[in-house]
């Protein structure tokens, strides 16, 4: 392999979230050249959604900051937004592949300058922030975007909105006759890093989700607490705005549940005790109240979970919410047993919190191409192939997980391009 | 500590449906699922893990066992597929055994391995009777010929011919039923005697007063029968809701019959021997025999529509084969289809095969009567002992 493509054949790495970004990075910093595709017009993934990472409660985008810039500035990454694989051919070694381009609408001449989106009348589901507010047709995909530029869904823009938008970009960015593209890359094995999906929570019929705009699911929150969220990280009740007295978090909803997800997810628990503390940043007399069947915070987290724990205004119910009463004020009622005292409760809060889990991208969305997966969706590595799963695309994970299993997917991804 | 597990109790939970118990992980969704939970005494989430951990006498003198209707909307919500609600029942079958008198013949009713005894058993002790009332009086042992079997139908099986000997039949069928039906009101009464005082000490009741036989049936016991007729807590049910449009036929067609069967030893056999034209089977039009058509077509279609449930619940996985579950169905169904067929044999006049099948029937009614305080059927009297115990624990004379 070493004649063909020298000591540095490049690498596929499919997914640019936080997992894909780092293969891609252990990869070229190596010495390889490195294909980084995004089927989403930004890198950055979930990680871009979060308020903070736990444990250390940073905000993500000094994660995301950091590798931006060394991708920047690493010349051997070559990447492709709203990017994705059409077809693979070839063998290990020496693979032949297939993307697909979609149309962004928008060229290279934008500077993120914005005047396009004051212009455009278009509205739409801002999906960035799980429905909680709207957007604009023409749109940066979030704060920290990379590329920084703008990005049009040109279904919901209108003729109006179209002359609009073209008439207040004062670069000549916008190019609504911009076609689909395809190109071929080579490549001596790939790494798929195609993330992780929020579990959708309406299919919890038990938990109302959708019924009451009380009941959040953590993503959301994070998107609550975000300062570049719909509220600009205030966390109040959707719907009413209303500043909250009292919050109930649903752990395992939809997780360890073969009606869902029979997995654990592994970050729910963690995610949870994150999100108590910006609700205790924010409200340092709210009420908190955590529905959970085991916590699971292994390892050094458990100092995390003892210090929320030791908040005198949270309490710990060792049940698992099984009903959602929707309460005429906007409230909600959560009905549990509580296994310690035998009794069933039924607490009113202001807002509740879903702790959904995380689903492989690829269980919900087939693969263009073969690669094997678990009963669940998750990926599994082909050695044979030269196929790398990394990060949350090969089992439910924290960042830092998926930092290590993409360093050692990038490792195995080099070594099939030195056999 | 030397640690003892009951090996017998796990495996009698397991073949009576709660093989799925150790899948538990407690997330006490099922507390919440079931409609008939209260919140001072959720269960089944409780039961679930003192199952687990052997507490077979926590578990025994437990109401809420009882009181589960198995709907099955724990096993329904169930995350782990631990399947509350087979294991509810399961811990029920295993109650019955361990309030059962005698312990043989209970013991015999746990298994399909036994059906040849539990079947021959019956079959054999009527056979006898049968050769045996040839001996005595006249016209004993017959196949009766077509006049004879239109005028009497089944009224002669044990034979009585005139009228010094016309009460032998009735005689007959009283020794075999009413001893039957004896021995499982006995052992009912020694069950649920122990049961009460069971759950009496384990509730912690002290009472001063206890209520005398008038005010338990006024105030404890019919207000739960009335319930239990009305299918009020089986209406609670969500996922097997279906299941009430079975068991309410059933109910009803066991009251029909048992009216139908008062009236006719009444009619046959007190008021026959004033008015010897009494005798024979009822005419087509009459109230109570068409009361009693009705019912046993209420009781076929009944089962077959827990039948269907309970085959559809296997195939789906909602529930375990077990032959606790199938023993009574099998059981109402062979009394409801031999009765039937044997009174359209009689309609058809074919004495020979008529009798063939009458023999059946009553095989099938005494399995009924005989096994009835240690196989599922048993609820009938336990679940009810039940509801009448939780309103005696929250009534005056506890509280």
């Amino acid at each position: 392999m070493a004649d063909e493509h020298g000591a540095t054949g490049a690498v596929l790495v499919v997914g640019g979230g936080i997992s894909g970004l780092t293969a891609a990075l252990e990869a070229a910093e190596v010495g390889n050249d490195v294909f980084l595709i995004e089927k989403g017009p930004s890198l950055g993934g979930r990680v871009a959604q979060m308020n903070k990472y736990f444990p250390k409660l940073c905000p993500p985008s000094c994660g995301l900051e950091i590798n931006f810039r060394r991708i920047r500035d690493n010349r051997r990454i070559r990447t492709y937004t709203m990017a994705t694989v059409q077809a693979v051919t070839g063998a290990p070694g020496n693979y032949e592949v297939t993307l697909s381009v979609a149309p962004r609408y928008v060229n290279s001449n934008c500077t993120a300058c914005g005047d396009c989106t004051a212009a455009c009348p278009d509205e739409m589901v801002n999906e960035f922030n799980f429905g909680l507010d709207k957007a604009k047709a023409i749109y940066l995909p979030h704060p920290m975007a990379y590329p920084r530029r703008y990005v049009i869904n040109k279904e919901k823009l209108s003729a109006a909105g179209a002359s609009a938008i073209s008439s207040a970009c004062k670069y000549g960015a916008i190019d609504l006759e911009m076609k689909p593209e395809t190109l071929t890359v080579k490549v001596t094995s790939i790494v798929w890093a195609t993330g992780w999906t929020p579990y959708d929570a309406h299919k919890m019929d038990n938990l109302k989700f959708g019924q009451s705009p009380a009941i959040v699911t953590n993503m959301m929150m994070e998107r609550l607490a975000s300062p570049s969220g719909p509220t600009d990280g205030k966390i109040l009740r959707p719907g009413d705005n209303k500043p909250i007295t009292s919050i109930g978090f649903v752990q395992c909803a939809g997780s360890r549940d073969e009606n869902h997800l029979e997995y654990c997810s592994h970050i729910c628990c963690m995610a949870t005790f994150k999100q108590m503390s910006y609700v205790r940043e924010q409200y340092p007399d709210a009420e908190i109240y955590v529905f959970y069947i085991d916590l699971r915070t292994p390892g050094k987290y458990e100092k995390f979970r003892a210090e929320r724990m030791a908040d005198p205004k949270a309490k710990f119910i060792k049940g698992k919410v099984a009903d959602v009463i929707l309460e005429v004020d906007g409230g909600v009622t959560l009905v549990a047993e509580n296994a310690v005292t035998m009794e069933k409760i039924s607490q009113r809060v202001d807002m509740a919190v879903l702790a959904t889990g995380m689903q492989p991208r690829a269980a919900l969305e087939p693969m263009s191409v073969a690669v094997r997966q678990d009963a669940n969706g998750f990926l599994l590595s082909e050695a044979d192939k030269g196929y790398y799963a990394a990060g949350c695309a090969k089992k439910a994970a924290d960042v830092v997980t998926c930092a290590q299993s993409s360093t050692a997917a990038a490792l195995k991804a080099l070594q099939v391009s030195r056999r | 500590m030397n640690v003892q597990p009951d090996l017998e109790f796990i495996r009698q939970l397991k073949t009576a449906g709660g093989d799925t118990l150790k899948k538990c992980f407690q997330c006490a969704t099922c507390s919440v699922a079931c409609p008939l939970s209260t919140d001072k005494k959720p269960f089944p989430r409780k039961e679930m893990i003192w199952a687990s951990w052997g507490l077979k006498d926590k578990l025994v003198t437990d109401p809420d066992v009882f009181l589960c209707h198995q709907c099955g909307d724990c096993t329904e919500k169930c995350p782990r597929g631990a399947k509350p609600g087979e294991t509810l029942g399961a811990i029920r079958a295993y109650a019955y055994q361990q309030f059962a008198w005698p312990q043989g013949l209970a013991k015999l009713t746990t298994s399909a391995k036994n059906l040849p005894v539990l079947i021959g058993l019956p079959a054999v002790v009527i056979l006898i009777m049968w050769l045996f009332s040839a001996l005595i009086g006249v016209s004993g042992l017959h196949i009766p010929n077509h006049e004879q079997f239109a005028e009497h139908g089944y009224q002669h099986f044990f034979g009585s011919w005139n009228f010094y000997w016309y009460g032998k039949n009735i005689a007959f069928i009283a020794l075999i039923m009413g001893v039957s039906a004896l021995i499982a009101i006995i052992s009912s009464w020694m069950g649920v005697t122990r049961m009460w005082k069971a759950m009496a000490a384990d509730a912690k009741i002290n009472a001063t007063y206890r209520p005398s036989v008038f005010q338990f049936i006024s105030r404890f016991l019919w207000p739960s029968i009335w319930e239990t007729l009305q299918h009020k807590r089986f209406k609670e049910c969500k996922t097997n809701s279906d299941r009430v449009s079975g068991h309410l036929p059933l109910v009803l067609a066991f009251i029909g019959l048992f009216l139908a069967t008062c009236w006719s030893l009444i009619k046959n056999d007190i008021l026959g021997l004033i008015w010897p034209s009494l005798h024979g089977p009822l005419w087509f039009w009459d109230p109570i025999k068409l009361i009693a058509n009705v019912a046993a077509i209420a009781m076929l279609y009944g089962i077959w529509v827990l039948w269907q449930n309970r085959r559809k619940m296997e195939a789906e996985g909602r529930a375990s084969n077990t032959f606790y579950d199938w023993f009574l169905i099998w059981e109402v169904a062979a009394v409801g289809i031999t009765g039937l067929l044997a009174e359209l044999l009689r309609w058809g006049g074919m004495p020979g095969l008529g009798y063939v099948v009458y023999y059946v029937h009553l095989i099938s009614v005494m399995m009924l009567f005989l096994y009835m305080p240690y196989t599922k059927f048993a609820h009938i009297v336990y679940r009810t002992l039940a509801m009448c115990f939780e309103r005696y624990r929250n009534s005056s004379f506890v509280q």
